[in-house]
This record gives C-alpha cells, sequence and structure tokens, in this order.
C-alpha cells in the first residue's frame, strides 16, 4: 500500500483532496467572518516565517506556524470586540512579512530558496512529510470544526446575539484565528503562499450562488473545490501549466460558468 | 410585595476614548415589569444596554444579575450576514434546539409565521425585527433587551409592536429593558421610565418623571402632554417612590 505512495502523481493528488476537504468549512466560516482577508496576509508574512525557519535551520512549516501565531495572537489582543480586522493593519502587516521574507531569504547562504515555489507553491512536489502534516493538522481542524460548529455559526450570523446567549465570543474568534493559522502553514506547500485565500475564497463564492444552508453551502464549496483541482491537475499534467495557478484559474473560470447559469435560469434564492 | 428583583445595577460609569459616556447609573430590574430607557441622542442608551447584557464589561460600578439569568437581546441595527445562506427557521435553531411546534407558535406571534422558509437575506429590515423577537422568546428570556424594537419598522407596526411586547411580558413573565424614542407610544404600558443623558437625569413612573424638570428641558412640555394622556394602570403595587428621584444635578 505504502509503495503506491512512491507515485509523485499519487501524493499530489492526495494533498490535494485533503486540502480541498478542509478548505471547503473553513473557507465558508471565513467568508462569513469576513476574514478572507487574514488568510491573505498570513499567506504574505509565512514568506517571513520560511526565512526566519531557514534562518534557525528548523523546518519551514515551523518557521510559518511560529510567525501566522505571533500575528492572530497579536490582532485578537488589539481588535475590538465589534469591529472587523481593520484592512490597513492586515495589509500593512502583510507586505511588511512578504518584504522581509525576501529579503532575509536572498541574504541566506548556500543554495538558495525555490521562492517560485514558496509564492505559488507546487503541489507537485508534495513528499510523503508533506502529506502528514497535511492529514494530521486537517483531522485537528476537522475534529474543533465539528465541536464548535453552533458556535462558530452563531458568532458569524451575530457577533452581539451570540455574546447575549452565553457564547464567548471573543474565545471563539481567537480559536478560529489560530485554526487559520494552523490551515495557512499546511496549505503554504500545496497552494503557495500568494494562493492560498484563492482557494478559499473562490470555490465558495461559487458555492453561495445557489446554496440555502450554512452546511449546504460547506457541501458545495468542496465540489466546486474539487472540480477547481481536477481542472487544475490535468491542467498541469497535460499542458505543464504550474499547478497553484492552474487550480485558481479553473476554479474562477467555474465560478464564472456558475454566475452565468445562474443569471439564465434565475434560481429563487429568497 | 415587590416583584422578584432580576437585575442590580449600581453605580455603573463607563468612558470610552476618555470621554465619558455613562455616570454613576444605579437602577433595578424586576420580573414582570417594563423598563423603558429615553434621553436625546448620544445619551448612552446602547451603551447602557449593552453593559445590562454583558456585552460591555470594562465598566465601573457593579451588575448584579440573578444566579442564571437569560437574557434575549434585540439589538438597535442588526447586521444581517448575507455572505451564509440561512433560513429563517435555522436562524431561530441557531443555538439552541426548539421544536417545530415552539418555532411556529413563535413566528405567529410575531406575525411572520410566513416567512419561516424565507432566507434570512431576503427579509426587510422590519420583518427581521419581528423575526429576531420572536427568536429571543424562544429562549425563554427572564429579561428581553430591546433596543430601540421599532427601528425600520412602519407606523402602524410600532404599535403593534409595543402591543407584542406587552402580550411577551404576561406570557414569558419576564423583565423588558426598552429603549425607545416613540415616547408617547411606550408610556402606556411601562413601569419604570429611565431618563438618560449620560446620568441618570430622573427615573420613576412615567407621569412623575414627565412632570420632572430635567425631563422637561430635555424633551420639551408638548412631551409631557403626550405621555399624560394615557392612563397608567396599575395591575400590581410597585415600591418604587411615586415621586421621581432625582439623580445628580450638578
Amino acid at each position: 500500500m505504502t509503495e503506491l505512495l512512491d507515485d509523485f502523481m499519487l501524493r499530489a493528488l492526495l494533498a490535494g483532496l485533503i486540502m480541498v476537504a478542509i478548505a471547503a468549512p473553513m473557507g465558508c466560516l471565513m467568508v462569513w467572518q469576513r476574514l478572507a482577508f487574514l488568510s491573505d496576509t498570513l499567506g504574505h508574512a509565512a514568506v517571513l516565517g520560511v526565512g526566519l525557519g531557514l534562518l534557525l535551520q528548523v523546518k519551514p512549516i515551523f518557521g510559518v506556524l511560529a510567525v501566522a501565531l505571533v500575528i492572530v495572537f497579536s490582532l485578537s489582543r488589539v481588535s475590538s470586540f465589534n469591529s472587523a480586522l481593520s484592512e490597513t493593519t492586515l495589509a500593512i502587516i502583510s507586505h511588511t512579512g512578504l518584504a522581509g521574507g525576501i529579503i532575509l531569504v536572498g541574504l541566506l547562504p548556500g543554495p538558495g530558496v525555490n521562492l517560485e515555489a514558496i509564492l505559488f507553491g507546487d503541489l507537485l512536489a508534495t513528499t510523503r512529510g508533506d502529506l502528514l502534516n497535511l492529514l494530521l493538522t486537517t483531522a485537528l481542524l476537522v475534529v474543533l470544526l465539528l465541536r464548535h460548529w453552533r458556535a462558530f455559526v452563531a458568532v458569524s450570523v451575530s457577533r452581539e446575539i451570540a455574546q447575549a446567549e452565553g457564547i464567548e465570543v471573543r474565545r471563539v474568534q481567537f480559536l478560529m484565528y489560530v485554526m487559520i493559522a494552523l490551515l495557512v502553514a499546511v496549505m503554504m506547500k500545496v497552494m503557495g503562499v500568494l494562493l492560498i485565500a484563492a482557494m478559499l475564497v473562490i470555490p465558495t463564492s461559487s458555492a453561495r450562488l445557489f446554496s440555502r444552508s450554512p452546511e449546504q453551502m460547506v457541501l458545495i464549496s468542496g465540489l466546486y473545490g474539487l472540480a477547481a483541482l481536477a481542472g487544475g491537475m490535468t491542467g498541469s499534467f497535460h499542458f505543464d501549466w504550474q499547478t497553484g495557478p492552474a487550480i485558481v484559474v479553473s476554479a474562477t473560470l467555474m465560478l464564472l460558468l456558475t454566475l452565468a447559469v445562474t443569471r439564465v435560469f434565475k434560481p429563487r434564492l429568497d | 410585595m415587590p416583584a422578584e428583583l432580576l437585575l442590580r445595577a449600581d453605580n455603573i460609569s463607563y468612558s470610552q476614548g476618555g470621554r465619558l459616556i455613562l455616570d454613576s447609573i444605579s437602577f433595578e430590574l424586576r420580573r414582570g415589569e417594563i423598563t423603558t430607557i429615553i434621553g436625546p441622542n448620544g445619551a448612552g442608551k446602547s451603551t447602557l444596554t449593552n453593559i445590562v447584557n454583558g456585552l460591555i464589561d470594562k465598566h465601573s460600578g457593579v451588575i448584579e444579575r440573578s444566579p442564571g439569568l437569560r437574557i434575549g437581546y434585540l439589538p438597535q441595527k442588526v447586521y444581517v450576514n448575507t455572505l451564509m445562506p440561512l433560513s429563517v427557521e435555522r436562524l431561530l435553531r441557531l443555538t439552541r434546539k426548539s421544536s417545530d411546534e415552539e418555532i411556529d407558535h413563535a413566528l405567529t406571534q410575531s406575525e411572520v409565521g410566513h416567512l419561516r422558509r424565507r432566507q434570512v437575506g431576503s427579509l426587510s429590515e422590519g420583518e427581521l425585527k419581528r423575526v429576531l423577537l420572536a427568536r429571543t422568546t424562544l429562549g425563554k428570556p427572564d429579561l428581553l433587551v430591546l433596543d430601540e424594537p421599532t427601528a425600520g419598522v412602519d407606523v402602524s407596526g410600532e404599535v403593534r409592536m409595543y402591543q407584542l411586547i406587552g402580550e411577551l411580558r404576561q406570557q414569558l413573565q419576564c423583565a423588558v429593558l426598552l429603549v425607545s424614542h416613540d415616547l408617547h407610544l411606550v408610556m402606556s404600558q411601562t413601569d419604570q421610565v429611565l431618563c438618560l443623558n449620560q446620568h441618570l437625569c430622573c427615573s420613576g413612573l412615567p407621569e412623575s418623571v414627565s412632570r420632572h424638570p430635567e425631563y422637561l428641558a430635555l424633551f420639551g412640555p408638548q412631551a409631557s402632554e403626550s405621555i399624560a394622556v394615557y392612563a397608567h394602570h396599575h395591575d400590581h403595587e410597585h415600591d418604587v417612590a411615586a415621586a421621581p428621584e432625582a439623580h445628580r444635578h450638578d
């Protein structure tokens, strides 16, 4: 069985499938809570994490996770209960992290780092170790999602009402931030830091067009993610496109197609 | 016998960004009573309700809630997350398990039974207010906190909304804390008025508050007349002094 994993294409496919499975619920929650920009920020700042990881000679994923956690800890301290995270603050962190990371990576001695793989991902280079990281993190996230789903949905609908009804909104929100940090750290390898947010937002937007309940939206996002993965990997395999960007572009093509179809058929959404 | 004490606010003050928003506010909320907060814009009415329902906790002074107090809260501005597909029925089941009958009853009582299968994002502001009011009743609250429940509701709806609040008080045997601008509509049912302008200008029964100099200074004599038109019916005894208590005149 394990020798099957020797096939790089199979490892890539498995990594893609796991990513799609966890990107659907996480992506929906992030869109509902307007946190899509946070994943983008953590993604960009992950380059700094990669640089720090290399500098300290630990695995890059630990550097990325450390940077992401520092950012979400700080953000949860400064953000007030009512307001969403400030776009300006996020943009500053995002681009400073990216710029600092690129300088750091450039200064490091030894064989150069493949910056392109960091930025855009390299699904086809997924190792057994990557696969294990992805699997374990996804398992943890799924457990947390199942345990706290009701609270996550309630907080997404209205923080005020959830808080008044006894849900500890700040704790739920903080848990959410930490989960996003974990997700970004493991998705980086597959999608690249610049494209993580795309995988969380685009299939979700397609699903929103005709789903009628939160869970339905998660399920349909998963199907769109799956289709984007299939499209991207096919493009990558047959036409030698870069895998991450190919997945994103197929996701967007499907969103446009869905938009066109729903325009024509106009399903009643009320 | 005074009704059961549900919440006591003692000497509550709150500042934000160095600006004093609430100054030494004290009051009590009792089961079965409707308390109405009135006051001009920026008087701190919403801040006070948020302190009562626990959304704001960085205040000075003490809020004593009776143990296990269940609060149902209807915010003034309801931000509807249209990014999430959500039916009215699901909205009602968001944080608690309710039977089909309970949901039907709550929606019908708020006169929005026909909206059960609609998506929340497609509701008008007034419809949403009623749906959310129905939702708060499902939690069988001891205290209903309603921040301007008629904002966004049309005029005929306003009268009905206040009737409904009166019905809910009877049915749930709960206390109601109401923020309102519609002085003349609210006063007929109110047991206690808190006239707020950063500090508590005066409080007590509607008739007595309406004669208080600080109230007149804030709202003018017409407002006083509009209250006086409505007779106030007592269905239980108050231990609140009939004369308005004056607080801090500085």
